[in-house]
């Protein structure tokens, strides 16, 4: 299991928020703008050791707390 | 061009009032040196007394100022140029005897023949106040866009108005302090809205507007304002007529620009617009013009290769300042002192030290390129509005959204898929074409800086939302335009007006007693403009097609060809780092942050570790934050504590009582 602890920790460091949830979309919200989105994708493939493709860059996978450890959990399983 | 200062007691006749006051008037024109070193002058009169600091430009001999009507003791203090002077002084010769040449005394004779209404007449760029003993009435008003500045103060002690902020703060009728609204607005729209100063209590003037204070009450209201709705547009008009009759008013407002009796000069920054103004005005110069350039250490944001090409096409004496990342850090305090705002950017700073070459050569008039991105629909604001429109017509479209990709170029290149563009430029599309729609995207990344706020300073704001408030405030009759124009009277309102004329143009110039003249924004240019079907400007997502078309003769095809350029200065790499200023590095500690109470102190030492680590160029975010807080931080040192004026100025300021 990952820690979805340590998404938020990186979102707030990152961006300098405070406030969100765990569901709320980092783009539509404004948490996160588009550059913003490479530097998420950085530190997952850093932290996780995982290789993500780009037809995986969709916000299924990466727009929110939620979706990012779902995505994560998911690419951590495949290469087990 | 020059500062103006002015103050309106509760009337009094005793000489006591006259003694403070001569003292109070001439600390408030010697704030203003640096804006005319030519000659400080002041008129102490019964109930007003007005100020000037002179720059020398027209009549050499004979402008000074204040200047008074003998028969009526009309009396008016005026900076900035009226360029239509002479046929106005051929059209007034018959009811007034001229004493001298100055456009000023024709200003004042339009006052005495039409009464304030004699604005209307005036193209220009100005501030002026003017006293009328008749009926005790003093007027104020500045030009259509807003190029000179003028701010006000009032209260039970009386009013008071100054060029700059820091004459109001020099004659004691208000005391400095930063207003949590303005500087929220800042943050979102990049300025102040137009009444407001970055200080409580201090008013700006909005443009096109006239300010009248008479028996202790004040009122304020607009003359012009640009109409750019659909019945405007000349549908008869065809690409060829428009683009002759848009050349012939181009060069007949350079050219009312280069009256002078000392040379001037032009900025080319190396785009499209500063180069066609070069052309004409080396034309009309018979080839003698001047041109000068900032360039950039730092490649990516370096035109020089364009503004020597242009230059060496056009045939001008072409001088450049080159502009270091370290020097950024160190221009910055001066650059704060005088805007006199927060900023978003730190593209000031070049310019300041691009006003000092200019003054080093003697030069005291520029002409620059300014306005024409807002009337030809010039920045990617303008293309982002029509790919919205385009994309909402079919929101599930795949293909509509891709067209950001042409347009930020960087997208395609950056790993960015197309799902997450579409969701970030998507954002709202149900509400595209309405006022702010144009906007939102853009105030929404600036606002991110309000993310560094310290939570008192949050508090005092009391969940005030700035943009909601700016829109409520804009004319109704602005929701029926079309989407570009909202986008365009949005972004006169803002951007030109409250930064680039003012932070990015008069400030900066003024500092080393510079004048800009801005031909693009003689009113004729702007009202013809509005005539003009969109397509002519942006073309598909093609920027300021007509201009294209003038430029096609007089400009190499390489800076016809190119894409629009924003002009811009490193932040980050300025401020943290190895090239971080003592200064920097004092005012952005947490203890420093803290102590000021504007922003969170230990968020900004985050901010300030993460870029001083950073391996990668600074996010956009990031770098506005950075500029944002290190700017404020300089505002309140500089402006909150008591500042004592030379008293070299004090004493150069002559005051006579009349």
């Amino acid at each position: 299991m990952i820690d979805d602890a340590d998404i938020r920790r990186f979102i707030a460091e990152t961006f300098f928020v405070d406030d969100f949830s765990a569901d709320d979309s980092f783009l539509q919200t404004g948490i996160v703008d588009s550059t913003g989105m490479m530097e998420l994708v950085a530190f997952l493939e850093n932290k996780y050791l995982i290789k993500i493709e780009d037809q995986e860059l969709i916000p299924e996978n990466l727009d929110s707390v939620s979706n990012v450890c779902r995505f994560v959990e998911y690419k951590r399983s495949k290469a087990a | 061009m020059c500062g103006i200062v002015g103050i309106s007691l509760p009337r009094s006749t005793s000489g006591e009032w006259r003694e403070s006051e001569r003292s109070r008037i001439r600390r408030m024109v010697a704030a203003l040196q640096h804006r005319g070193p030519d000659a400080l002058q002041a008129l102490v009169l019964d109930d007003v007394a007005l100020g000037h600091a002179r720059l020398s430009v027209v009549d050499l001999a004979s402008g000074s100022q204040p200047m008074r009507d003998e028969a009526t003791g009309v009396t008016i203090v005026f900076n900035g140029e009226i360029f239509n002077y002479l046929e106005l002084r051929q059209r007034l010769a018959a009811r007034y005897a001229f004493r001298t040449r100055s456009d000023t005394e024709v200003l004042l004779a339009a006052f005495l023949a039409e009464g304030i209404e004699c604005v209307n007449s005036f193209n220009g760029q100005f501030a002026f106040a003017i006293h009328d003993p008749r009926d005790g009435s003093l007027w104020l008003a500045r030009d259509r866009f807003g190029e000179r500045p003028l701010f006000y103060t009032y209260g039970p002690s009386g009013f008071a108005f100054a060029s700059e902020a820091k004459a109001l703060f020099a004659g004691g009728l208000v005391a400095p302090e930063l207003d949590p609204f303005a500087l929220m607005e800042t943050l979102h729209l990049w300025a102040p809205t137009e009444q407001r100063s970055a200080f409580k209590g201090v008013y700006s003037l909005p443009p096109a507007s006239i300010a009248c204070v008479r028996d202790g009450r004040l009122e304020v209201r607009r003359y012009w304002a640009l109409d750019l709705s659909d019945d405007r547009i000349d549908r008869s008009l065809t690409i060829e007529r428009a683009t002759d009759e848009l050349e012939a008013l181009l060069d007949d407002a350079v050219g009312l620009r280069l009256r002078a009796d000392v040379p001037v000069g032009a900025y080319l920054s190396g785009g499209l617009d500063s180069s066609l103004i070069c052309a004409i005005a080396q034309e009309r110069l018979g080839g003698t013009l001047q041109t000068f350039s900032v360039s950039f250490q730092q490649e990516r944001y370096d035109e020089g290769a364009f503004q020597r090409g242009v230059a060496a096409s056009l045939g001008t004496e072409h001088f450049t300042v080159s502009v270091g990342d370290g020097e950024i850090g160190q221009l910055l305090p001066a650059v704060v002192e005088h805007t006199e705002a927060t900023l978003l950017r730190t593209a000031p700073a070049p310019l300041l030290k691009l006003s000092g070459l200019v003054r080093n050569h003697g030069t005291k008039v520029v002409l620059t390129g300014e306005g024409a991105d807002e009337l030809f629909l010039g920045y990617d604001l303008y293309k982002e509005t029509r790919v919205r429109q385009f994309w909402a017509r079919f929101p599930s479209s795949r293909i509509r959204p891709r067209l950001f990709e042409r347009l930020y170029p960087y997208l395609a290149v950056s790993r960015q898929s197309p799902q997450l563009i579409e969701r970030f430029f998507g954002n709202g599309l149900e509400q595209v074409g309405t006022l702010g729609d144009s906007h939102r995207l853009r105030w929404a990344n600036s606002g991110r800086v309000s993310r560094f706020l310290s939570t008192a300073f949050v508090e005092r704001l009391g969940g005030w939302d700035p943009v909601e408030a700016f829109l409520d405030g804009i004319p109704p009759e602005l929701k029926r335009w079309r989407p570009l124009a909202k986008a365009q009277a949005l972004e006169l309102r803002t951007l030109l007006s409250q930064y680039l004329l003012s932070s990015q143009g008069d400030r900066v110039m003024m500092a080393n007693a510079v004048e800009g003249r801005l031909p693009f924004l003689d009113h004729r240019i702007a009202e013809f403009a509005a005539r003009l079907p969109d397509t002519f400007k942006l073309r598909g997502l093609r920027e300021k097609a007509i201009l294209r078309r003038i430029g096609r003769k007089r400009l190499p095809p390489q800076v016809l060809e190119r894409r629009k350029f924003p002009y811009r200065a490193p932040i980050a790499e300025s401020l943290v780092g190895a090239n971080a200023p003592e200064w920097a590095t004092e005012l952005l500690s947490r203890a420093h942050v803290d102590a000021v109470g504007i922003f969170d102190g230990h968020k900004v030492e985050r901010l300030v570790a993460k870029l001083a680590a950073a391996d990668a160029p600074p996010s956009d975010a990031d770098d506005m934050a950075l500029a944002a807080i290190a700017t404020t931080q300089l505002l309140a040192r500089r402006f909150l504590a008591d500042r004592e004026i030379p008293s070299t100025h004090l004493d150069a300021v002559r005051v006579r009582a009349a």
